[in-house]
């Protein structure tokens, strides 16, 4: 039974899509270069972690459970190997481990924490795609108003990490340490952002790649 | 080679067309500098008074040559023919002159100028009034605004936000050495001009720096600065907005210089820029003289004499009189007699200048008229001569007889006024400076400052310093830098100066009023007489000039003629310029494309639309979709050749008869966990939740603080300090929102927190009497039955193959399950359900459907049958409200004012039609006396109407005053069309009364 249970991700319908305008490089203040890859990581776990991050037995447990710490740098994030631990909020946070499955580790982690916590498993409700290429850090400035550029001085003890509003819809960009960006969109959200993505990165030369 | 090109200065040429007529410019050139260098004086029609215009100046500056470029779609209207870059194929036409600019009907009527005198058309055009928008009609046409494209802008358009330490406003000399500053420091710097090479007034100067000729300085700078990672040049970029919090916008023409549209590139892009640092090094525009007749073709600002000759090789006549009032204009004097024509004479308004410059002209064997002032250009659509005649030294009088040089060009100069815009854009007033003869930049009133010419110091060494001290400034309170100056003062040649006189109006030997016009703005025809007589009228305050004069309104906004105008006007009301003040500037800086400021934002991304994940089956299916605030919906699934009442009839038979399924995925879902989640779900609903055990639901209303509901949805509790909130679909973000408020702001002792699961989850509603045998076709796991599985309880089992939670909630009134499963599902659970309801004709049903099924049950629906007025009770729900919860609830209070308890509220009623087939508009008023006379007494309105196939008959809810008490009653409804429909008052539950068909 279980073969034939059907899976779509939020940008399934987009693979292979693909955007080049052809303006020449003259036409631009410097701003033209090469290309822009949009991938969409495979479905993944994505649960939201609420409570209390100076209560050090919660964050112990969190840890011992996902082999991450739990970031308490306000937009930071921390990762090791496929899980990632994002600070939304003084008490918030998003787990994500590529590939894996929230209902699991929503199960683990409620059998391990105490008091007042909450965990909820989003994992249908978002979805993490990369932006890579040299028409990434423009293609941000096209949709947000937050300064990205700015992380490039930040320490690299950590990444970072900020829900911001996204073209007309919201999204939580982190950076990597390959240079490139991830966000964090919502379903609802992927086709319109989708859209917004090609078109702003059309002049880069820009491709929708999905699992 | 066109007539007035220098043959020193050659290009590949560049054919383009102005007025209908073929012409050749070279690369390089302008538009204004390609028409002087083919000799068209002609290049416009004023205003008003429809004076034949030539070009005037050579930048932002320009009042005359305003032009429309190409013809449909692309076309663009009111460009400034100085800053139109030439391009093969350019078309440009004058946007004045009607029906041409050489033969101009209003020409004629202009030989009546003083028939229009300021004010002339609030005075003429007034009454009577309906004739307004003929007289408006026949003013636009005559004025000439130019033509908007009636087509949609082809063009693409985009926005980029943009962060930087610095910013700096101008590359001319100031700006270039700030940037160079500020980038050394590491600071991320960015730097605009709105010309397509960076330079400024360096691009035409034959000065040298650092003993290299200006142009080449600049190219080696450009380049320095061109090698910064750091460092962003943006040429042919016009600064035109500086706003709160150090805010600035840019307007980067892309491809303007290529051609009239583009179609595979951004024509234009804005950069929003949030700038920590600013510096203004914008510059300075030459000031004119205001002299008799001071607009004929051929007169011209100094620096543009210099700017065609020395950028652009063109010298746009042969004998040049210069007019100055300053040294620094004799260099256009030099410039002249360098390009080898004949410098008939240089008037100077002073006595005895011995500036360097004048004894370095006088050696060439130059004449220089001292003392004198040129009172009146003559000529009619060339400049022929030029008046001049000895003035007195406060330059108010002629003093001595008049006698006339015979030319083709007069420079004028009049000193320099600063570019203080930008700095007055951020409530920085400008301050009157005497020595300057100019406005500088007021106080900073955000994190900027001003340097070079546009802060009054026009020494070319002068502004160097000041710009590497700005940039070195600027860099530091960014937090770059040691404040500094890290490179070597540039060394400069250049002429000591003597000082200038202020010269606002040169005399005449007629009185202002009676000497021939003397014009102060060229583009809108406001000329010296019209100030004084608006002061003769009584007006004073220089808003109140500007306004009715319409001094500076043209699309220069005053750039030249505003100085001159307010010291006429300070003269005419016998103040000083500082008593008198200038006018305020406000964004933009020049006229801004509105597709540039709408950006990308248009067309299929104008709005998000946000998609459920069985979105591509209903499309497929060829679903019809409404907007539910972003969400698309599906609104009817017509089979072929039905319309929507079609297909609204049988999804809804087909939902009442067997089984039909709903997409209800965009029902807001938030989860709500910890110890106080009851009891704060309790405040925010109407009714109790804590008793609510798990694996059940309850219908809830929320309320505002007024006591008027403004959200319902059903609230499951999902284990310990556990719940599920639904909320409506437009409603989920402002819940979530209001939630939040409550708990953070007003209950921060309340443990619970709340997340949005609306994304997560996928609902099919599988509704209708067979919806039991459909959902166990595909259910093994949880039993079914109405003993175990009872109305209002909600269990988790798995529902072909995935793991579902499963709710029976109706919105029908029928036996329902609401299939809930991880998005990724969605399509998965959607079409398995459709193949085991498929012996049972499962219909998909869209919204119309839902909307009816739900009011045959008079369920309402917040916000179409209520508006934010409405109490529970007032929609007959008072069993919603709790009456012994222990604490109180939102809108509790509120429900006991006194207005909340009269009688005749407008209460929640339904409307049967005498004639079922008669189906009342929404919206429609309710009267109880159909003959009574207008304005007639409302008594209500219908909320909610449809057709109902099920019953037969029309029905609608509406809210009517006393509707409670008025069951039975006949009400009508007046239409429009004039026709009354009349109805009876029933029960809003049209279908199942006891709701016995939801409980099998």
């Amino acid at each position: 039974m279980s073969n034939s249970i059907k899976r779509e991700s939020p940008l399934q319908y987009f693979h292979g899509w693909f955007n080049k305008s052809s303006a020449p490089e003259s036409l631009f203040n410097d701003q033209i270069d090469c290309d822009l890859v949009i991938k969409e990581a495979p479905l993944s776990a994505h649960l939201n972690l609420r409570g209390d991050a100076e209560d050090s037995e919660f964050c112990a447990a969190v840890t011992a459970v996902l082999d991450v710490p739990v970031p308490k740098v306000p937009g930071t994030y921390h990762r090791n190997g496929n899980t990632s631990i994002y600070w939304l909020g003084p008490s918030e946070w998003l787990i994500l481990e590529v590939g894996g499955d929230g209902a699991v580790i929503e199960a683990t982690l409620r059998a391990s924490l105490k008091g007042h916590i909450s965990v909820v498993d989003v994992s249908g409700g978002q979805t993490c795609i990369n932006l890579r290429g040299a028409g990434a850090a423009t293609v941000l400035k096209k949709s947000s108003v937050y300064d990205f550029e700015g992380w490039n001085d930040a320490q690299s003890a950590y990444g970072r990490v900020v829900q911001t509003t996204f073209a007309k819809a919201s999204a939580a960009v982190s950076n990597r340490p390959d240079g490139s960006y991830d966000l964090v969109i919502r379903r609802s959200f992927a086709d319109y952002l989708a859209q917004w993505l090609l078109d702003a990165g059309g002049e880069f030369g820009c491709r929708i790649e999905s699992s | 080679m066109s007539r007035n090109r220098l043959k020193t200065h050659t290009g590949a040429a560049i054919d383009f067309t102005f007025n209908g007529r073929a012409y050749q410019g070279i690369a390089g050139d302008t538009l204004a500098s390609a028409l002087l260098a083919n000799g068209v004086d002609v290049v416009g029609r004023s205003f008003k008074y429809a004076r034949p215009r030539g070009i005037f100046g050579h930048g932002a500056e320009e009042p005359n040559g305003i032009i429309q470029l190409g013809s449909g779609a692309g076309t663009i209207p009111n460009l400034k023919a100085t800053q139109v870059e030439l391009y093969q194929g350019l078309e440009a036409s004058s946007v004045n002159g009607w029906p041409s600019v050489n033969f101009d009907v209003m020409g004629i009527i202009g030989a009546f100028g003083r028939l229009m005198p300021p004010g002339f058309y609030y005075k003429t055009f007034m009454y009577p009034k309906k004739l307004w928008m003929t007289y408006e009609h026949f003013i636009r046409k005559a004025a000439g605004l130019g033509a908007t494209p009636v087509e949609a802008d082809p063009d693409r358009y985009d926005k980029l936000h943009q962060h930087c330490d610095v910013l700096v406003v101008g590359a001319g000399p100031t700006g270039l050495v700030a940037a160079r500053e500020a980038a050394r420091t590491g600071a991320r710097v960015i730097i605009a001009d709105e010309q397509s090479e960076f330079g400024g007034s360096l691009l035409a100067s034959k000065q040298t720096i650092d003993g290299l000729q200006a142009p080449a300085w600049v190219a080696g700078l450009v380049a320095e600065l061109r090698a910064y990672s750091n460092v962003q040049l943006l040429p042919r970029s016009t600064v035109f907005g500086y706003y709160d919090h150090n805010f600035l916008t840019i307007l980067e023409r892309c491809t303007d210089h290529l051609g009239l549209t583009s179609e595979y590139a951004v024509r234009q892009r804005m950069h929003r820029v949030r700038a920590t640092q600013v510096v203004l090094a914008t510059g300075a525009f030459e000031r004119p003289l205001v002299f008799a007749h001071n607009d004929i073709p051929g007169v011209m600002l100094a620096s543009a004499v210099s700017t065609y000759v020395n950028r652009y090789g063109v010298a746009p006549g042969n004998k040049l009189v210069l007019f100055t009032t300053n040294d620094n204009a004799y260099q256009s004097a030099l410039d002249w007699h360098h390009s080898g024509r004949e410098v008939v004479a240089v008037i100077d308004s002073r006595s005895n200048p011995s500036g360097a410059i004048v004894a370095v002209v006088k050696a060439l064997g130059i004449e220089v008229i001292d003392g004198h002032g040129l009172i009146e250009a003559q000529g009619n659509k060339r400049v022929k001569r030029a008046l001049i005649a000895p003035i007195n030294q406060a330059g108010t009088e002629v003093t001595g007889a008049v006698r006339p040089l015979n030319c083709d060009l007069i420079a004028c100069s009049g000193g320099w006024s600063p570019a203080v815009h930008l700095s007055s854009h951020t409530g920085a007033k400008p301050i009157w400076d005497e020595s300057i003869v100019g406005f500088r930049p007021g106080d900073s009133k955000q994190q900027e400052r001003s340097a070079g010419a546009c802060r009054g110091t026009f020494d070319l060494s002068g502004c160097l310093a000041e710009g590497a001290r700005a940039g070195a400034d600027a860099a530091k309170l960014s937090g770059q830098g040691e404040g500094n100056i890290q490179f070597s003062a540039c060394t400069v040649e250049e002429y000591q100066e003597q000082p200038q006189q202020a010269l606002f109006l040169v005399p005449h030997s007629k009185s202002t009023s009676r000497a021939p016009s003397q014009f102060v703005d060229f583009q809108l025809d406001v000329s010296a007489s019209a100030i004084e007589l608006a002061v003769r009228e009584g007006f004073e305050s220089v808003e109140h000039v500007k306004r009715y004069t319409a001094l500076g309104f043209g699309t220069d906004q005053g750039k030249l003629g505003n100085i001159n105008g307010m010291a006429i006007l300070a003269n005419a009301l016998d103040q000083s310029i500082a008593e008198t003040g200038t006018t305020i500037f406000r964004p933009s800086y020049t006229p801004t494309t509105f597709g540039a400021i709408a950006g990308r934002d248009v067309n299929d991304l104008f709005d998000p639309e946000r998609y459920t994940a069985m979105h591509r089956w209903h499309v497929e299916k060829g679903a019809e979709f409404e907007n539910v605030g972003q969400w698309k919906r599906p609104w009817y699934f017509p089979l072929k050749g039905e319309a929507l009442q079609d297909a609204v009839n049988r999804e809804g038979l087909a939902v009442r008869k067997s089984v039909g399924i709903l997409d209800a995925t965009t029902l807001g879902k938030i989860d709500i966990q910890g110890p106080d989640a009851a009891e704060f779900i309790t405040r925010i609903y109407t009714n109790s939740y804590l008793k609510l055990a798990p694996g059940k639901c309850r219908y809830g209303v929320m309320l505002k603080e007024d006591g008027m509901i403004f959200d319902d949805g059903v609230c499951a509790c999902l284990g310990d300090n556990h719940y599920l909130m639904f909320t409506t679909t437009g409603g989920a973000a402002g819940v979530l929102a209001w939630l939040e408020l409550w708990q953070q702001t007003e209950w921060p002792e309340l443990q619970v927190y709340f997340t949005s699961v609306t994304d997560h989850w996928t609902t099919a509603t599988v509704t209708g009497p067979n919806a039991r045998k459909v959902i166990a076709k595909v259910c093994s796991d949880i039993d079914l039955s109405n003993d175990a599985f009872g109305f209002m309880d909600w269990r988790d089992g798995t529902v072909a193959g995935v793991k579902a939670r499963i709710f029976r909630i109706s919105f029908t009134g029928e036996l329902s399950y609401e299939v809930n499963v991880p998005a990724h599902y969605g399509r998965h659970i959607w079409e398995a359900l459709i193949a085991a309801g498929e012996e049972f004709n499962i219909t998909p049903y869209g919204t119309e459907t839902m909307h009816v099924l739900r009011a045959e049950k008079g369920f309402i629906i917040v916000g179409q049958d209520t508006d934010g007025s409405m109490t529970p009770a007032d929609m007959n729900m008072d069993w919603v409200v709790g009456k012994n919860k222990t604490f109180s609830f939102i809108g509790e209070r509120s429900l006991q004012r006194s207005d909340s308890l009269r009688e005749n509220r407008k209460q929640l009623v339904g409307l049967k039609t005498l004639q079922g087939k008669d189906v009342l508009p929404e919206g429609a008023q309710v009267v109880f006396d159909a003959k009574q006379s207008i304005p007639m007494s409302m008594q209500g309105h219908v909320t909610s109407s449809y057709y109902s196939a099920n019953l037969g008959h029309s029905i609608a809810l509406a809210v009517v005053k006393g509707g409670h008490s008025r069951l039975g009653q006949i009400v009508h409804c007046p239409l429009a069309d004039g026709r009354t429909i009349a109805a009876e008052i029933v029960s809003s539950v049209f279908y199942d009364p006891k709701g016995e068909r939801q409980h099998v």
